[in-house]
């Protein structure tokens, strides 16, 4: 969830993991002397400094969570069991995985996106027809899938929202992760049996706001280690990190007043809140994310810029939670209201009042 | 004590360790320093006023025990606990350093001191390990090691650490970094001081031989600067002030009071798994620690693998690998059994990550670790032991009450001074759960109208050491059953009920002045519950008891003002979140919008809402498409009811028919005496709109309308008669108006089924016009019949008619 600006890289709107940092891994690389499991690329503590991040050694920090996830994840990734991130949407599950998959094998981008069309062709491997046709099945003919690709060069491979696949292609992970072996009937030789090099793993991800993980088979869970990301438990960090991401935001969209800090904090306040309501049972059917709050962050500035001239104020706070935090639903539309009407007059503070004063801007 | 005190202090001979106060490395390391200084005093962070009663400390207790210290005097009362276990450096130094031959000291200030006040919020832990002041080094601390919470951090560096030589040096320099961030109070001050002038007139007296000073870590720089200057009399053990009560006593304690997760900041989390690791050390405790986990999950029916245990024990060696541990310390086993045995996405990060409570619906897999962890074991005092205060408090209110040699059946009055104190003496018993007395009658809920008790003896088997484990609690009665009732505050759910009898039970045993615990987390408590219905309920007692009561000594309490100030927040947050389209009355509701009403009518300053905010959120909810009706319509009759601008009657225009009766019970239900004292115009309306239904309409809205006037009684229902009688120009009596001689519902039915048979016989062309006519002939008489004789349809009547018509 760090933004960061690489200038080396002017054409690409995201550059994956190992470009944006690759002055950092390769620092840690040289650096690393610790034990390293076969076939990965740094030792586990150095995978975790690039992870969490190491002050000291000027590795910035890029996941903000807490640390013992990330180790575990790491200890998973060296074992024979999967890895399954699964948490609220925008919790950076995905950044997370490509960051350990960066730092594990050089590489983020062995990625197989799951989604209701996806099939066993785009996991393990498909053929090139044109080829297969003129000169039957050969090791030319085949286009190798991330899953192939990732067994045959010992690579961690990252399988997004795996529990948005069908039920039945989700399972052909399962001879794959316990015999780390892809057989392709079609070639003869021992070039049918493709067998897993030590490096691979995989990290899967799975939101549960979609299809959760319970409809996933028992036979295929047990095949991953489960880590649950959460939200960011404390204020002041995630008050930090949405105003380092907003700023940044700002900044490319053109807008040059910073975001005001008492306009944010009421803002990851409401976020925050909205949020701890899924405890008491209330929960908002719209993702109430770090990210989610970002973005907000993001239209109140672009509102009072492009508007007024100013850095966004608790009514834009208003006006652009209606859009955005409550997109859909007027169930959470209703309880953003209520949360305006009753909770925020108990708060003090004059951006709080403000942002009661501006309710009425809350349209239906 | 051969040497002259005068001689100079000689502060090298002062040896220093600071310790966390339940760390079995720290306690090795005062038995290690004993063993090799043998040393000719040791003294030990403790409460100076139990030096005269070493001896009952040192008898064979069966560990975990605390020094429990209370005081109150006529502004204040606190209490506070020193636990020792096995493992607590503490009780090593106390057990050690007498077994050496040494003279063994507590050299801090009596608990009741003011230099713990400031601290201390009624109840508090002498040993807390995980103090707010120095969070803020701490968690630097763990960030640089990238470690999550500082019991991890701990272990790590000490508790699994494979290097005993250079333990010491890590100690201090820890606590040398904790306490040079760390803000020390006056209390602290005062403490170190205090702590100092007994090291030097140890260390005056001996004789050049090792002085061994045992205290928490955060002390230990200071002390040894305050040890270097200063006189070398003995200190003297301050007495509590003229009037106050105040003193030590031991008492029995448990792993669950000492374990963090249990509710208490101060504890040090897996008193359990310390034990063992005390014991047979830190591989075998990672051991024990997983057959213990895999056992209580196959105990509860939850499956548990080989494969999957095989996983969670390579997953905590590879986790101490990469941490540095030379062995599994306590997170990296439960971390290891959390990643290979929860299948499941979690509601809250693992509990170990923080400290705090477990909540409510923490997955079982999880609930079970750190149960695991916990351990079970419960302290015993030695027979030789003087009994807490509390047994002696006991004993001396039973015999003044004349309930102590009580053979039969006692009657309580509860309206009697007298009769109200011995209720409570008894009540705070059942709390505590001290056997000897079972209540056979009395008021059964804050709502019942009995004011008398029946109690009868019942066996005592047990009594005495009930009583002595309820000691841990509090000195006398009423404090250690108010301590007690907070900690059932602590672990209660959310559920309204439960919730209603802890408060009910805090009423009866007239909870005292160390309520506040309590009374916060009540309130919190209440303001949590899910349920509308019921919530209402718990407000509707709480403000009953508020108001009225003369019985309990409640009314316009703080622990009721508390329970009503929270439960009138959370009904209208839950109110104005109800949605829901499903039609009928839900009574429990319309009560609870009642207590709302009642509550900012009849107890403004107990109520954060003002009656303004109230009626605009009454407002939202009425106008709120998606709310019930009934619930719109009790909505509409609170902001009535609160003079708000609502106008009723132009609601019950536009209402459609199938919703007119339940909205209107809503409106009855909580702004009945406004519709009676209103000019008549709500009534005038729905006589309106209930003369343009159709028979149909009529029909099926029926049953819903009377429910609606039900909440009227039948004065105020004459009154609406009357009114309606007057309104259509009929003369009569509006008594007789009301009172029909059957049922009004099965009239309605009996006409209904008449209609149906009619469209019956029209539909199979039996009932041609003459025929018709024929039939007609009697059935025109018969709604007169039904209203003025008893006599009810019968289904027989009416298949006469076509019968004869065949």
């Amino acid at each position: 969830m760090t933004v960061t600006e690489e200038s080396t890289e002017p054409l690409l709107q995201r550059p994956p993991a190992e470009v944006r940092y690759a002055d950092e891994l390769a620092a840690l690389r040289a650096a690393d002397d610790g034990p390293r499991p076969p076939g990965w690329q740094m030792g586990l503590r150095a995978a975790l400094r690039f992870v969490v991040g190491d002050e000291q050694a000027g590795i910035s920090r890029k996941f903000v969570g807490n640390v013992s996830l990330v180790e575990r994840a790491l200890v998973t990734l060296a074992t024979n069991r999967g890895l399954m991130l699964v948490g609220e949407p925008g919790t950076a599950k995905s950044l997370l995985s490509e960051l350990i998959a960066a730092a594990v094998s050089g590489d983020s981008a062995l990625t197989v996106q799951g989604g209701a069309a996806t099939t066993e062709d785009q996991i393990k491997y498909s053929w090139n027809y044109a080829l297969l046709v003129s000169e039957g099945p050969s090791p030319r003919s085949l286009v190798p899938a991330p899953m192939l690709r990732g067994m045959a060069e010992g690579r961690i491979v990252r399988f997004e929202e795996i529990t948005r696949c069908p039920l039945e292609v989700q399972d052909c992970l399962l001879s794959l992760l316990s015999d780390r072996v892809i057989a392709i009937p079609e070639l003869d030789g021992p070039e049918g049996m493709v067998f897993a090099r030590q490096g691979f793993n995989v990290i899967a991800t799975a939101n549960t706001r979609d299809r959760g993980v319970n409809e996933m088979s028992a036979a295929l869970k047990r095949r991953f280690n489960f880590e649950t990301v959460f939200p960011i438990p404390d204020f002041d960090t995630e008050l930090a990190l949405v105003e380092a991401e907003a700023t940044a935001l700002l900044k490319q969209s053109g807008v040059t007043a910073p975001p005001r800090r008492d306009v944010l904090e009421v803002l990851v306040g409401t976020f925050r809140e909205l949020r701890g309501a899924a405890e008491r049972g209330e929960r908002m059917s719209t993702v109430m994310s770090t990210a989610e709050a970002v973005s907000v962050a993001h239209a109140v500035g672009v509102r009072g810029w492009f508007l007024r001239g100013e850095p966004g104020t608790a009514a834009d706070v208003v006006a652009s939670l209606a859009g955005t935090a409550a997109k859909d639903s007027p169930e959470d539309l209703a309880r953003l209201r209520r949360f305006l009407e009753q909770e925020v007059p108990r708060r003090k503070g004059g951006q709080w009042r403000a942002l009661h004063d501006a309710r009425h801007l809350l349209a239906d | 004590m051969a040497t002259d005190p005068a001689a100079a202090p000689s502060p090298e001979t002062a040896h220093f360790i600071g310790v966390r106060h339940h760390s079995p490395a720290c306690a090795r390391l005062v038995a290690r320093a004993i063993a090799a200084l043998r040393p000719a005093y040791v003294l030990v962070e403790g409460p100076a006023d139990m030096n005269g009663r070493l001896d009952e400390l040192l008898l064979e207790h069966r560990l975990p025990v605390a020094v429990f210290s209370h005081y109150r005097d006529e502004t204040r009362v606190a209490t506070s606990w020193a636990p020792l276990c096995d493992y607590s450096p503490e009780w090593i130094a106390l057990r050690d350093g007498r077994a050496a031959g040494a003279q063994v000291r507590f050299i801090d200030l009596p608990a009741w001191h003011p230099a713990f006040t400031e601290r201390a919020e009624g109840a508090a832990n002498r040993y807390a390990d995980a103090e707010a002041r120095y969070a803020e080094a701490t968690a630097r601390l763990c960030e640089r090691f990238s470690v999550d919470s500082v019991d991890a951090l701990w272990d790590g560096l000490f508790e699994v650490a494979d290097d005993p030589d250079g333990l010491q040096e890590r100690l201090d320099t820890y606590f040398d970094l904790v306490r040079g961030d760390a803000e020390a109070d006056a209390g602290d001050r005062a403490r170190e001081e205090y702590m100092a002038s007994w090291v030097r007139a140890a260390v005056a007296r001996s004789g050049g031989r090792p002085v061994l000073v045992v205290t928490g870590g955060f002390h230990r720089p200071a002390l040894r600067a305050l040890a270097a200057v200063g006189g070398t009399q003995w200190p003297e053990v301050p007495e509590p002030p003229e009037g106050a009560l105040g003193g030590s006593f031991l008492v029995p304690y448990s792993f669950r009071q000492l374990d963090a997760f249990g509710g208490y900041q101060s504890g040090m989390p897996s008193p359990g798994y310390y034990q063992r690791l005390w014991e047979s050390g830190a591989e075998a405790a990672a051991g024990e620690l997983t057959r213990a986990v895999a056992e209580r999950l196959r105990g509860r029916g939850i499956a548990v693998s080989t494969a999957a245990l095989v996983a969670a024990r390579s997953l905590a060696q590879g986790l101490a690998l990469m941490r540095g541990h030379p062995y599994e310390a306590r997170v990296d086993v439960l971390d290891g059994l959390a990643g290979a045995l929860i299948t499941d996405d979690l509601d809250r990060p693992l509990p170990w990550t923080t400290r705090g409570t477990l909540h409510a619906g923490t997955h079982p897999v999880v609930a079970e670790m750190v149960a695991a962890c916990t351990g079970t074991a419960e302290g015993a005092l030695h027979p030789d032991t003087p009994l807490p205060p509390l047994v002696h408090d006991v004993a001396e209110r039973l015999a003044r009450l004349g309930l102590d040699g009580a053979e039969g059946p006692v009657r309580l009055d509860l309206t009697e001074p007298r009769g109200l104190e011995r209720s409570r003496v008894l009540h705070r018993l059942r709390v505590l759960g001290v056997p000897g007395f079972t209540r056979v009658s009395g008021p059964a809920d804050s709502a019942d109208p009995v004011f008398t008790e029946r109690w009868e003896p019942s066996p005592k088997a047990g009594r005495e050491a009930a009583l002595i484990e309820a000691g841990a609690y509090g000195a006398r009665l009423e404090e250690a059953a108010s301590v007690l009732l907070a900690e059932r505050a602590h672990t209660a759910g959310t559920d309204a009920g439960p919730l209603a009898g802890l408060l009910f039970d805090a009423v009866l045993c007239g909870v005292g002045p160390l309520s506040a615990d309590l009374l916060d987390t009540l309130a919190d408590r209440v303001g949590r519950v899910r349920e509308l219905g019921p919530l209402g309920e718990v407000l509707a007692t709480a403000l009953g008891l508020w108001r009225h009561d003369r019985v309990f000594g409640v009314a316009r309490g703080p622990v009721l003002g508390a329970v009503v100030a929270g439960a009138v927040r959370r009904a209208l947050w839950l109110a104005e979140g109800l949605h829901g389209s499903g039609g009928g009355v839900d009574l429990g509701r319309l009560r609870a919008l009642a207590a709302v009403r009642d509550a900012l009518r009849y107890a403004p300053e107990a109520v954060p809402i003002t009656r303004e905010a109230a009626a605009e959120a009454a407002a939202r909810i009425a106008g709120d498409p998606l709310a019930p009706q009934d619930l719109r319509g009790a909505a509409c009759g609170l902001g009535w009811a609160l003079g708000g601008a609502a106008d009723p009657a132009a609601t019950v225009r536009a209402l459609a028919p199938d919703a007119l009766g339940d909205w209107l019970a809503g409106l009855f239900a909580v702004a009945r005496e406004e519709v009676g004292r209103g000019d008549g115009t709500l009534v005038d309306v729905l006589d309106d709109i209930v003369a343009a239904m159709t028979e149909d309409t009529f029909h099926a809205g029926l049953p819903a309308l009377r429910q609606a006037f039900a909440f009227f009684p039948p004065r105020e229902r004459e009154a609406v008669a009357a009114h309606l009688l007057e309104r259509r120009g009929r003369a009569g009596s509006a008594r007789a108006l009301l009172r029909t001689t059957a049922d009004p519902l099965r009239l309605a039915r009996a006409k209904a089924l008449e209609a149906a048979v009619t469209d019956l016989l029209t539909r199979h062309g039996l009932r041609t016009p003459c025929r018709d006519e024929h039939a007609m002939g009697p059935r025109t008489s018969r709604p007169d019949e039904h209203t003025t004789g008893p006599r009810t349809p019968h289904p027989n009547e009416h298949t006469t008619g076509p019968r004869t018509a065949r």
